[in-house]
């Protein structure tokens, strides 16, 4: 399988805060990544270092076999809908499907009129005039209609209603089963994530905590439970993530699967929300306290 | 892409042609009339032998028609207000850069065939804007020979195209650097003003200018429409002469004059000779640019503003590519 996106040692400054550290992540082709973290933990850098619309201050990336740069034929092959949905206010959706049309090698103009049809957003009124739904609806079919080979999103499903959004991700994983298509995309809403999502990665505090498939990342995890006493013996074989102690039991959430030989400990398999929870709330990541409070209280909230 | 510039610019081009529509009308209408009245003048005048003073009595065209021709001075400003200052701001402004930078062109050929159009379209905007000045005032240069005086220079001939071409440019780098477009509109502005009237002050110095010393008992007006920088007294010493502050013969104070001078026969037919003789020994000094260096400073001037426009367009462009979007 290729490898689609692949960075190493990558880092963004901006003057003196660093925005993301040493960023490793790997995506093969034809997988959905979802892009996690708390606000602020970098990942609209992350996604516009790709695009190349920002130049890292350290490190490499290789984007679909190159560095990405102002050059046709890589940006043919990179879609990039940016958080704040950029479209000319005064424009037309068939203004902006001109734009595309004029722009782009390929450029599927029936497929944005067709979904826009289905949606029932008007052709003919300015950008401006359509609500903040619709004009998601009109970026993200003009994304989709250059037809790239890697498709990065920045909280493309933040302003629709739950039916378009899942209706949007349902044709997200279509194209993606069609073949030839990657994508990485940013959320908050876990649930809409878990559904299409077959990749993660999680950012905390600019640094990459996870990346990997989802099914390994969670096979690779486990909950224990077990009364309240000293965990160094797990902590030989594993890391724990997350430690909540009661005065009774000590539940553990800890990366590595080894079986637990220990009578007193039980084993359960861990969710995709759990665990991601688990490392947007540790500690180790160099959140304080507070902080990581009000991290968790944001993670799954619609903006 | 030059379909997008299209798009963008549509409602501005058609705007901008219809004040030229406008101004090509008015200025036709009324530069027809005063070219009629003005050869019928100099018929007039020719058969009366009193052409000399034509100038003085002659007035052409409307004080109204007037004011808007020397309003065109602020014609060639607006194209980097209105188009160059927004270029590059207003997308950064409402995001809509990270749109048309991530369709399959690259920032250059972007901001390569939008800045390409749009300075065209300012060299038009100015172009026709002088030519029409330029046709228009050809009665009145003809009459009053001040072609060549600041505020009419700035009008006419081809100084209005690299007016027009700085102002955009002025307006793209400050859009580029302030990444807002009301301050960018505000630097465009004064930046415009400010170079303007700085080049202004230099023009006089592009060529050394003409000196001529004659006595100041004859007169003496340099050729055609010259223009004059300045006339100077000096006395039989080279000494410089004050300028007078009061009663003087000559515009030479009396006090640098014998008593002869002052008798109360002065302003009579005939100066005392004693006097006349003291006049004599006073020499005028005239520095002027003649008349036949008129293309050659509408050159100069040309070249420091499409100099100036080069240098503007090149920062802009470094800047625009090597920042993060």
């Amino acid at each position: 399988m290729t490898t689609v996106i692949q960075t190493c040692g990558l880092s963004k400054q901006y003057r003196r805060v660093s925005a993301l550290s040493d960023c490793a992540i790997t995506l093969p082709e034809g997988r959905i990544s979802a892009l996690i973290g708390p606000n602020g933990a970098g990942k609209t850098t992350l996604l516009r270092l790709l695009a190349g619309l920002a130049k890292p201050t350290a490190g490499e990336m290789t984007v679909l076999g190159g560095v990405p740069r102002q050059d046709p034929a890589f940006l043919a092959e990179v879609g990039y809908l940016a958080q704040e949905i950029p479209l000319y206010r005064r424009f037309t959706a068939d203004d902006h499907i001109g734009i595309g049309a004029h722009l782009n090698p390929r450029w599927d103009a029936a497929y944005v009129r067709d979904r826009l049809r289905s949606l029932n957003i008007p052709l003919d009124r300015a950008a401006s005039s359509l609500s903040g739904g619709q004009r998601a609806q009109l970026a993200l079919a003009l994304t989709l209609a250059k037809k790239p080979r890697l498709l990065l999103l920045d909280e493309p499903v933040a302003a629709l209603d739950p039916l378009a959004r899942r209706h949007f991700l349902a044709t997200l994983a279509e194209a993606v089963a069609c073949g030839g298509l990657t994508v990485m995309l940013s959320s908050h809403l876990l649930a809409d994530l878990e559904r299409v999502a077959d990749h993660l990665i999680l950012l905390a505090t600019a640094r990459v905590q996870l990346c990997g498939d989802i099914d390994a990342l969670l096979a690779e995890h486990q909950i224990l439970v077990g009364p309240r006493k000293a965990t160094t013996a797990i902590e030989k074989t594993r890391t724990v993530v997350q430690a909540v102690r009661t005065a009774r039991q000590t539940t553990l959430l800890v990366r590595g699967n080894a079986p637990v030989v220990d009578p007193d400990w039980e084993s359960a398999e861990v969710g995709l929300e759990e665990m991601v929870l688990a490392y947007m709330s540790q500690p180790s990541t160099g959140l304080d306290a507070a902080s990581a409070i009000s991290h968790l209280t944001t993670v799954g909230e619609d903006q | 892409m030059t379909w997008l510039v299209w798009r963008q610019h549509r409602a501005q081009f058609c705007v901008g042609a219809a004040l030229l529509a406008a101004l090509a009308v008015l200025l036709l209408i009324t530069g027809l009339q005063m070219a009629s009245q003005y050869h019928s003048a100099i018929a007039a005048c020719a058969a009366a032998h009193s052409c000399a003073n034509l100038s003085s009595s002659l007035f052409l065209g409307s004080h109204a028609v007037g004011f808007l021709v020397i309003m065109t001075l602020g014609a060639p400003v607006l194209t980097g207000l209105f188009w160059g200052a927004p270029l590059v701001a207003a997308e950064l402004e409402t995001g809509t850069n990270q749109f048309a930078w991530m369709q399959s062109v690259t920032r250059k050929r972007w901001l390569a065939v939008k800045a390409g159009w749009l300075l065209l379209a300012a060299a038009v905007w100015g172009g026709v804007i002088s030519a029409l000045v330029t046709w228009w005032s050809g009665p009145d240069n003809a009459l009053q020979l001040d072609q060549f005086k600041t505020g009419r220079f700035d009008i006419m001939g081809i100084v209005p195209v690299a007016y027009a071409l700085f102002a955009m440019a002025l307006g793209i780098c400050a859009g580029v650097l302030l990444r807002r477009t009301l301050p960018a509109l505000a630097v465009t502005l004064a930046g415009f003003i400010a170079v303007r009237a700085a080049v202004t002050l230099l023009r006089s110095h592009y060529i050394s200018a003409i000196t001529v010393t004659h006595s100041v008992l004859s007169a003496y007006t340099p050729p055609g429409s010259a223009w004059q920088l300045g006339q100077q007294v000096v006395d039989s010493h080279g000494n410089l002469v004050a300028a007078p502050n009061g009663a003087a013969i000559d515009s030479i104070p009396l006090g640098y004059l014998p008593a002869s001078c002052a008798s109360p026969a002065r302003g009579a037919v005939s100066i005392l000779p004693s006097c006349r003789d003291a006049l004599a020994s006073f020499r005028s000094v005239v520095t002027y640019q003649p008349a036949g260096r008129y293309w050659a400073f509408q050159g100069i001037e040309t070249g420091i503003f499409v100099l100036l426009a080069v240098v503007l367009l090149a920062v802009a462009a470094v800047v625009l590519l090597r920042r993060d979007a």
